[in-house]
This record gives structure tokens, sequence and C-alpha cells, in this order.
């Protein structure tokens, strides 16, 4: 809203300044919006003076500076993006590990690993035998007749 | 909204909606804590295996524990079963003495993953609990049966 009501100074109104700031008379506030002035593009001729004395020549430069930091930006998104994307699949890499904890001893060596990890497997799958067999026995016809023998007798 | 906020937004929520379930697909689980608290004790072997191939299994996460005389850990892994069962879409369970001493878990879908509890417990020629976690990108079906299989 300031930056608006600074660039809407008149040549007039701009002229009253720079003559004010060559008396020594004017404030902070008049030079900046002076300054402002002199930044504008298209300005006629005979403020070129004033603006080399205002440093536009270096407010040029720090223009420049500003799409800089606008390329900046966007490398930022690239980044972000670069990230996000691939920041998730370096992660899962980073975990990518094989240990074992053996009465809370770290193990790395992969065959130890494989060893403890088939061995906790096997014990699963003997399980299944228990159950394969308390099936295998209740099927047991034999076995149920000789139970129901008990009763008959 | 500025449209560098605006992709900013969508990529970071894509980016995590795409890996979180694959990340933290064990963490919801109640299991999770069993790992946890027991792994790195005396008288425990855990295993933890990612994106292996073990015996033809095809793991993308292979978690084991094995744990020896240890009854309060068998009943605290059977308490944490019991509220993983909740969201689980097959148990298959042998209950021996009134003691739940062989369940397995197929849970739901974790993105691409399909998951696998097994829990055994064994009581001769000593107390034994075998829990194993198993993420993987075959059918759980398939896998359990691989499991089974192998002996």
């Amino acid at each position: 809203m300031i930056l608006k009501m600074k660039y809407k100074l008149s040549y007039e109104e701009a002229d009253r300044l720079i003559e004010k700031y060559y008396d020594g008379l004017s404030t902070g506030a008049e030079e900046k919006q002076l300054q402002l002035f002199l930044m504008r593009s298209g300005l006629p001729e005979k403020y070129q003076a004033e603006q080399a004395i205002f440093g536009y020549f270096d407010q040029k430069k720090e223009r420049k500076h500003i799409r800089m930091n606008s390329y900046m930006r966007w490398a930022a998104v690239a980044a972000v993006v670069l990230l996000v994307v691939a920041g998730p699949q370096l992660f899962v890499t980073a975990h990518t590990s094989n240990y074992a904890y053996i009465d809370g001893k770290k193990v790395s060596d992969i065959r130890e690993v494989r060893s403890q990890a088939l061995a906790s497997l096997g014990d699963i799958s003997s399980s299944k035998d228990e159950v394969q067999e308390s099936l295998k026995n209740i099927n047991d016809t034999k076995l149920i007749e000789q139970q129901l023998d008990v009763f008959s007798k | 909204m500025r449209p560098i906020k605006k992709y900013l937004i969508l990529t970071l929520l894509l980016g995590l909606g795409s890996i979180l379930p694959t990340l933290q697909a064990q963490t919801d689980l109640q299991i999770s804590k069993v790992f946890d608290q027991y792994g790195e004790r005396k008288g425990v072997v855990m295993v933890e295996m990612t994106d292996e191939m073990l015996n033809g299994y095809d793991f993308s996460l292979f978690k084991s524990l094995t744990i020896k005389d240890n009854p309060p850990a068998a009943d605290f892994i059977r308490k944490c079963l019991v509220k993983d069962q909740a969201g689980a879409k097959k148990v298959k369970q042998v209950v021996t003495n009134g003691v739940a001493t062989s369940i397995y878990l197929q849970l739901p879908r974790k993105g691409q993953l399909y998951r696998l509890i097994l829990f055994n417990e064994v009581f001769n020629p000593e107390e034994k609990i075998t829990l194993v976690y198993i993420e993987s990108k075959n059918d759980s079906e398939d896998v359990l049966k691989l499991i089974l299989k192998k002996k």
C-alpha cells in the first residue's frame, strides 16, 4: 500500500522533493519516496543525475538480485520435489538392513541372521505338524472306536 | 494461495501418501511393542530382514522374535494379538488347555503390502515363544502356504 502511494509521486512533487533534497531540507521519508520515484522506468532524461545520486543503478543491480532470488525459490521448489520423491527411497534404502539381536547382542553377519530367521520360521511351520497331528488323531476312526468301546463295556 | 505453495503442498502430500503406508506398516500394530520391549533382552533372539529372499520367500520385511521361558512375555504377546486380531481378515488359532498356543493372522493390506503375524508357543522340551511378522508383495495366503510347506 505504501509502495503504491510512493509510486504515485507526480513529476511536480518529485521536482519539489529534489529541490528540498539539494537544499538539505528533505526528511528521510521524503528521500526514500524520491528514491522510489527515481526507480521508475521511463522517466525523463532530466532525472538522470538524481537517479545516479540516489543509486538507481545500484537498485537495478538489486532488482537483478531479486530475480536471482526467484530462481533460487524455484530451485528450492525443485529440491523439495526431489527430496519428497527420492528422499523416501533413500530413507528406505538406508533402513534396508538385516540384523539380529541374540541375547541383547547385535549380529550383522548375514548367514547368522538368515539362519536365525529360518529357525524362527521352522518353529512356526513345526506347529503346523502339531495341528495336523491333532487333526489326524481326531480323524483316526480306530482311536474313536477304542474310546467308544470304553462306554460299551 | 500462491501457485508455488500449492505445488509444494500437493507434492508433499503425494510423496507422503505414497510412502507412508509402506514405511509405517508395522507401527500401527500392537506387536510392534513386543519387538520394542523384548527385542534386545537376554534370552531373546530378534531378527529383522528387509527386502530379502529367504529360501524362496520374498519378503519386504521379516521380523521374528524367539523368547524362551518367559510366560509374562507370552501373555503380553497374546494381549497384543487380541488387539491386532480386530482388523485381521483371517484368523487361525490353536488352543491348548484353554490357552492360544498358535495364532496366524492375515492382516489387511497396507499399500501394496500383504501382512502376516504368526505366533507359536511350545512347552516341550522348554517353553518357547516364536512371533513372526511378515510384509510381502506376494499374497499373504501364498506366503503362509509356502512357510507351512517348508518343514
